[in-house]
């Protein structure tokens, strides 16, 4: 018996292109002792769906069993084990044209609670959400897992205050180089306010660094509560990086005008220096502030690492981390 | 505003617990999925065998009860009928023309061009969808495509399916139909972890403890030849027993076996493999054990990597016919008949027979 017997679909609680998400409610008739949770989250990916909408729109490939459905089935299934990361429990089928994930139930994500401005967040819960999201983008680059969509949306918060990093539909393994040297990414990744200078200026041979850069991007938006670079289009997204963050210069970043999209012709802002980030962000500590300019390095080669990130001294600094039930509270008042 | 109190030491948050390599592969669905004894594996192939015979034989007593197919039978000819189908097919002979049609895989992989990691991937999971299913439910031939499709898909390598359906010269439906069964076959995992880059990964560290010890030309070569022979790691079962370090390992050893000892040893041990047990200290008792433990391993890999279970052109052209004639028993008496003819002719005219030659 697979786990779509002990699940009943509820409700519907979102739908994307190809996928219906449902809240599923465990039935009365089973019992309880498979340690499976009352509430779970059932995404149905609809094949036939697909189908109809490729043959209807005729233009454009059919692809049969959609790319992103492919990598978020494939990603789901090896990264069961980790806290910070939404857990699979199952995949069923019902009928022939559909596949069913069973996924934990989160009610939250980062994007409402950043919204809710009744909300304070105080430097203990900063570190908490922190610190879990760079556990699980750990986790992910140690599997070889570039996520390629982290955003506040792609954020959730469990029951129990854990954040847990969802959506692998943009997924994919990162190759080392080594024998097969993957140099032909695509660029069109992450939802653009939170694209890295690269991706902007169309590398095709990016990195796990690109999470890092959407990370730092995050952790700014906790703390001033509105998203840091709203750009309109690529073209002003990059613009207004630049505007920020300075214009990326040879010295800073080897090859960067070999990049496709790096015009010549750029307005050279200047590189904001510590002072400049200080101004902006009065209260945090020195070595959040710290954290916080490494995150966000233009050049991708001097962007720290998810181990940099996770054993600076803000980290390993007072205060500790709130309790994660501390935050469930503060969510719910 | 919440309480000021920091998140308790039995949180999980200060959980020291570390996720080692080895608990990573403990938990990719290689090993929670695809792992099997061999006892194991037998027993499913067993299972696909059984109900395949079943089905032959429902097949068989259907057609037989029709009297529109019985009439212009002979006692010889039904016979004839109920042998063939009461063979079914074997689970060695599944596995015969699955091997077969798993290196068809990788010769139209190469035909495409397409990348090391495609082609494992696609001959990967052309064998493992022949672990839940009989090759009655779908003949060989008609899932080679879908196969690939979808590897390409899993493994990031874009052809949209017209382009894969025209390059292959198939029809798209034809492709595009099984994939949803494959993938149900595949138990909805899809990530294979390969032997490739655990070879790149040896041959650097080969370098490394061997420095100055091996000739990088040479080296190079022996890399070469393991990817070859590692490419036909996907036609046994190998990755269904042992983990990819440990086939890439065997499969290096199987092409310098002196060097790969060397390498061993003084990687894994540091001291004479010959060194009495009563000489070693604690720490060398056990890094001999595991040694011990890890050429046993290899050895074991070896032997399945050796096994070749391509069936010869005859064989294969049997068991081909018998999954068509389930199809439709008629075809068996038409060959039956004709075969029958052919031997009459033969006997009644050896001369002219002889003289055609």
């Amino acid at each position: 018996m697979d786990t779509g017997d002990y699940y009943s679909k509820e409700k519907k609680l979102g739908e994307g292109t190809f996928a219906i998400v449902y809240l599923g409610k465990k039935r009365p008739s089973n019992k309880i002792n498979d340690g499976l949770p009352e509430q779970v989250a059932i995404k149905e990916i609809k094949l036939d769906l697909m189908k109809k909408q490729s043959e209807d729109v005729n233009k454009g490939d059919v692809t049969g069993i959609d790319i992103s459905a492919i990598r978020e089935i494939k990603y789901l299934q090896e990264l069961r084990q980790h806290d910070n990361i939404i857990k699979l429990f199952d995949v069923y089928t019902d009928t022939t044209n559909s596949i069913n994930l069973v996924l934990e139930f989160l009610p939250m994500d980062l994007e409402k609670l950043i919204k809710k401005k009744t909300i304070i967040f105080n430097s203990m819960d900063l570190k908490l959400i922190v610190l879990q999201m760079l556990r699980g983008v750990n986790h992910l680059h140690r599997l070889s897992i570039m996520h390629r969509d982290l955003k506040p949306a792609n954020l959730l918060i469990g029951n129990d205050g854990m954040i847990k990093i969802a959506d692998f539909g943009l997924a994919r393994i990162y190759d080392d180089g080594g024998i097969n040297a993957h140099s032909n990414m695509t660029n069109n990744v992450v939802t653009r306010w939170y694209k890295a200078p690269e991706l902007l200026l169309g590398s095709k041979n990016y990195d796990f660094k690109i999470d890092i850069w959407s990370l730092g991007l995050i952790i700014i938006e906790l703390l001033i509560r509105v998203p840091y670079l709203p750009g309109k289009d690529d073209a002003d997204q990059l613009t207004l990086m630049f505007k920020v963050m300075g214009t990326p210069t040879e010295k800073d970043w080897p090859h960067v005008k070999a990049l496709p999209n790096y015009n010549t012709n750029l307005y050279m802002y200047p590189k904001p220096n510590r002072q400049e980030w200080r101004k902006r962000f009065v209260a945090i500590s020195d070595n959040f502030l710290d954290l916080l300019i490494n995150m966000l390095e233009m050049s991708p080669k001097s962007r720290w690492n998810v181990i940099q990130c996770l054993e600076s001294e803000y980290i390993r600094e007072y205060p500790r981390p709130s309790d994660p039930m501390d935050l469930v509270a503060l969510m719910n008042e | 505003m919440s309480t000021i109190k920091p998140a308790p030491k039995t949180s999980p948050l200060y959980s020291n617990q570390r996720i080692t390599d080895d608990d990573i592969y403990r938990n990719s669905s290689q090993f929670t999925k695809w792992s099997f004894t061999k006892d194991g594996l037998q027993k499913s192939r067993e299972n696909i065998a059984e109900s395949t015979k079943d089905r032959y034989t429902t097949k068989l007593q259907d057609f037989l009860s029709n009297e529109e197919n019985t009439k212009e039978l002979t006692d010889d000819e039904t016979q004839a009928l109920k042998y063939e189908f009461n063979l079914g097919i074997s689970a060695t002979e599944q596995l015969q023309i699955v091997t077969l049609y798993t290196q068809k895989v990788q010769a139209f992989c190469t035909k495409l061009k397409l990348p090391t990691e495609v082609t494992a991937t696609a001959m990967s999971f052309f064998k493992k969808f022949y672990i839940s299913f009989s090759v009655l439910d779908l003949h060989p031939k008609n899932l080679i495509f879908t196969c690939i499709f979808l590897a390409c898909k899993s493994e990031n390598h874009f052809i949209s399916a017209d382009t894969f359906a025209s390059k292959v010269k198939q029809a798209k439906e034809s492709i595009l139909d099984g994939e949803f069964m494959l993938l149900q076959s595949l138990k909805f995992s899809l990530m294979v972890h390969h032997v490739f880059k655990p070879l790149h990964g040896f041959y650097l560290d080969i370098q490394s403890v061997l420095s100055g010890k091996v000739d990088k030309n040479y080296l190079g070569t022996v890399y070469e030849n393991s990817k070859k022979r590692l490419m036909n790691s996907y036609l046994t079962d190998a990755l269904y027993h042992f983990s990819p370090p440990h086939i890439t390992l065997s499969s290096l050893l199987m092409e310098d076996e002196q060097l790969m000892m060397k390498y061993l040893e003084l990687k894994f041990l540091g001291f004479d493999p010959n060194t009495p047990i009563d000489k070693l200290n604690d720490s060398q008792k056990i890094s001999k054990e595991m040694y011990d433990k890890l050429l046993n391993s290899i050895n074991l890999c070896k032997e399945e990597l050796q096994k070749n279970m391509i069936p010869n052109r005859e064989s294969a052209w049997k068991i081909d016919a018998r999954i068509h004639y389930y199809s439709d028993p008629m075809t068996f008496i038409k060959r039956y008949r004709a075969q029958k003819a052919k031997e009459t002719e033969n006997s009644t005219e050896p001369d002219a027979k002889r003289q055609k030659v």
